[in-house]
C-alpha cells in the first residue's frame, strides 16, 4: 500500500532529522550545554504563547468585530505581515554597532507609508464595493 | 473542524487515553468557539503546501550555505567556484524565502488554531506524541523566522548564539514538518484537490496571503536582487548605500584595522619559495578586473568591478603545487574569519584575486585596504579583507 510506505517512510526520516537537531544542539562545541538548551527552549516556548496566546487571540477577535468586510480583513491581513517584517527594523533603526551600511533607511517613514497605501487602498475597495452591491440591489 | 471525516482508527499498538472530565472544557476548549468557515483542511492544505515549499527552500539553500561556509573535509576539494553568483542567487533565495514564510506561518497557524484546544486533549498516546512534534514544529518555525529576520540586522537579544541555534533549529522543524505530513497523510490527500465551486471566502482569504507575500517580498528583495531595488524599503541593506557605493559587514574601525598603512605594510606569501611583497609590488604585477559579488550570507549582495593580482599568480610566484590549499590571514584582531581557508578550487579559478582596487579607486578601509581577497561563488565572510599573510599548506 504506497500511502502506508510514504507515511512509515516521512516518520522515519521526520524522527531521523529530528533526532540530528536535538543531537546537534546537544553536541556543538559553540553551545554551552549548561544553559543554552534551555535558553533556546525558553525562547521557544515563549514565542509560542505569546504567538498563540496574544496575538492569535487578538487576530480572531479582529475577525468578529471590525474585519467583517473582504476589503478590510484584506487590508488588515496585509498590514499584519508588514509590520511583522517592518518592525525590527523600524524599532532597530539607528543601531549599527559603528556600521552606518546597517539599516540606513528611513523605516519608520517606509512603514507608515505602506500601511498608508494599505489603509487607502482598503477605502477606495470598500467604497467601491459598496456601490456596486447597491447598484445590484437596484433592478 | 473536518466533520465529515471518521474519527481515526485507532491503531492496535496505540494505548486510549482516557477523556478529562467535561467540567473541564471550558472557554476556547468549549465547541463553536470560532466562527470562521475557514478554519477547515483545504485551507490549511493550501497553505501548508506554499509553507513546507519555502520551509523547504530555507533548509536546502541553509544548507548549502553552511556548507560552503564550513565545508566538512571530504567536500572541501570539490567546491564549484562556479557560477560565479551561485552563492548570491541561493543565499538571496534563502532570505527571500524566509521572509515569504512569516506571513505564510501566520496565515497557517491562524487556520489551525482550533485544533490546538482539540477535545479531548489526548485520545491516545500516538496522539499525544503527535501533538507534541507539532510543539516541537511550531515552536521551531516560529523562533526560527525570528532569529533568522533578526539576524540580517545584527540584531541578537537572545542569550544563546544565533548561528548554531539557527542551523539546528532547521533540523527540528523540516523533522517536525515531515512528522506532520504523516500524521495528516490521509487528510491532506483529500483535500489536496480543489473541489468546485470553490469557497469564496477561502478565495478571498488566500488572495489577501498571497498579497502579503507579494508585499513583503517586494519591498526586501532589493538588498539582493538588482532590479528591485527601487522597492527596498524595510530591507536593512541597500547594494549601493556604503563606501565606494558598497555595503560592508565589518568596518576597519570594528575589526581594529584602520591604522593599518601603506607604508609598513607588506604581504607575505608563505610557500616553498616565500616571497614577501609591499603594495608598490603588488602594483607592478600583472592586473586583472573581474565583476564579482560580494554576497552576504545575511542576504544582501551586491557586484562591484575589482582589480588586483590573481591569487593563482602570487602562488605560483612562491612556487606552490597546482593543487595546493591555501589559508589566508587578516590584520583583524579578533573575529571568527581573521584567518580562513582557501581550496585550490578557488585558489586557482583565473577570477579569484587579491584587490587592491573597486570600481577603479584604491579601496577603502573598511573594504580590506591594502588587500582583500575577492573570489567567485563564496559567502562573503570568507573574502578576507585587510590580507596580511597568505600561506600554502
Ligand atoms: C512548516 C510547516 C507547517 C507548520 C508549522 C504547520 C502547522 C500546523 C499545525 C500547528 C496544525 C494543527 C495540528 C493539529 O491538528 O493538532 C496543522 C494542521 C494541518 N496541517 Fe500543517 N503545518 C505545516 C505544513 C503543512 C503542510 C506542508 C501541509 C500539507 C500540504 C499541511 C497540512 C495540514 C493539515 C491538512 C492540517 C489539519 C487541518 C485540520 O484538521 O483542519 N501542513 N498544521
Amino acid at each position: 500500500m504506497p500511502m502506508r510506505t510514504a507515511r512509515t517512510l516521512l516518520v522515519l526520516v521526520g524522527l531521523a532529522l529530528t533526532g540530528c537537531g536535538l543531537y546537534g544542539i546537544a553536541t556543538d562545541p559553540y553551545i554551552d550545554l549548561t544553559h543554552h538548551p534551555l535558553d533556546i527552549a525558553r525562547w521557544a516556548i515563549g514565542g509560542l504563547v505569546l504567538h498563540d496566546g496574544l496575538w492569535l487571540p487578538l487576530a480572531c477577535l479582529a475577525g468578529v468585530t471590525i474585519a467583517r468586510t473582504t476589503p478590510v480583513r484584506t487590508g488588515l491581513i496585509v498590514a499584519a505581515a508588514v509590520s511583522a517584517v517592518a518592525l525590527p527594523a523600524v524599532l532597530r533603526a539607528g543601531h549599527h554597532n559603528g556600521n552606518p551600511t546597517i539599516l540606513p533607511l528611513p523605516y519608520l517613514r517606509n512603514w507608515l507609508l505602506v500601511l498608508a497605501a494599505i489603509a487607502v487602498i482598503t477605502a477606495a475597495w470598500s467604497v467601491v464595493s459598496h456601490l456596486r452591491r447597491g447598484r445590484r440591489r437596484r433592478p | 473542524m473536518d466533520d465529515d471525516t471518521p474519527a481515526p482508527r485507532r491503531k492496535p499498538y496505540d494505548l486510549p487515553l482516557p477523556t478529562p472530565p467535561d467540567a473541564l472544557r471550558r472557554g476556547p476548549l468549549r465547541e463553536g468557539t470560532f466562527t470562521s468557515a475557514l478554519h477547515e483542511p483545504r485551507t490549511a492544505v493550501v497553505i501548508g503546501r506554499w509553507l513546507g515549499a519555502a520551509l523547504l527552500t530555507c533548509f536546502l539553500t541553509g544548507l548549502l550555505s553552511h556548507l560552503l561556509q564550513q565545508p566538512p573535509g571530504w567536500l572541501r576539494d570539490h567546491l564549484p567556484s562556479r557560477p560565479v553568483n551561485g552563492y548570491q542567487v541561493t543565499q538571496g533565495l534563502h532570505v527571500i524565502s524566509g521572509i515569504a514564510a512569516i506571513p505564510l506561518l501566520g496565515a497557517k497557524l491562524w487556520t489551525v488554531y482550533p485544533r490546538l484546544f482539540e477535545w479531548p486533549p489526548a485520545r491516545s498516546v500516538l496522539h499525544a506524541l503527535e501533538r507534541l512534534s507539532i510543539a516541537i514544529l511550531v515552536g521551531a518555525m516560529v523562533l526560527e523566522v525570528f532569529t533568522g529576520l533578526l539576524n540580517t540586522l545584527q540584531w541578537y537579544p537572545w542569550p544563546f548564539p544565533f548561528r548554531q541555534t539557527h542551523f539546528w533549529l532547521a533540523w527540528l522543524a523540516v523533522g517536525g514538518l515531515l512528522l506532520h505530513i504523516a500524521a495528516k497523510a490521509p487528510l491532506i490527500a483529500r483535500h489536496w484537490r480543489r473541489v468546485r465551486p470553490g469557497l469564496a471566502q477561502r478565495r478571498a482569504f488566500l488572495t489577501a496571503v498571497t498579497a502579503s507575500v507579494g508585499v513583503v517580498t517586494l519591498t526586501t528583495a532589493g538588498q539582493s536582487v538588482p532590479w528591485l531595488r527601487a522597492l527596498d524599503l524595510f530591507a536593512p541593506r541597500r547594494p549601493d548605500v556604503g563606501p565606494q557605493g558598497l555595503p560592508v559587514n565589518r568596518t576597519a574601525v570594528q575589526a581594529g584595522t584602520s591604522t593599518a598603512s601603506a607604508e609598513n605594510w607588506q604581504l607575505t606569501v608563505q610557500g616553498p619559495h616565500p616571497i614577501r611583497l609591499t603594495l608598490a609590488d603588488l602594483a607592478q604585477l600583472p592586473q586583472t578586473t573581474a565583476e564579482l559579488p560580494i554576497a552576504c550570507v545575511e542576504g544582501w549582495s551586491a557586484s562591484a568591478h575589482w582589480t588586483g593580482v590573481r591569487v593563482r599568480d602570487l602562488l605560483d610566484l612562491a612556487g606552490a603545487p597546482a593543487d595546493a590549499h591555501v589559508q589566508i590571514t587578516s590584520l583583524e584582531k579578533d573575529g571568527p574569519y581573521r584567518v580562513t581557508d582557501m581550496p585550490a578550487g578557488y585558489a586557482r579559478d583565473p577570477l579569484t584575486l587579491l584587490a587592491l582596487r573597486v570600481n577603479g579607486q584604491v579601496l577603502d578601509p573598511d573594504h580590506g585596504y591594502p588587500a582583500r581577497i575577492i573570489a567567485p561563488n563564496r559567502p562573503g565572510v570568507l573574502q578576507t579583507k585587510w590580507v596580511t599573510r597568505i600561506e600554502v599548506l
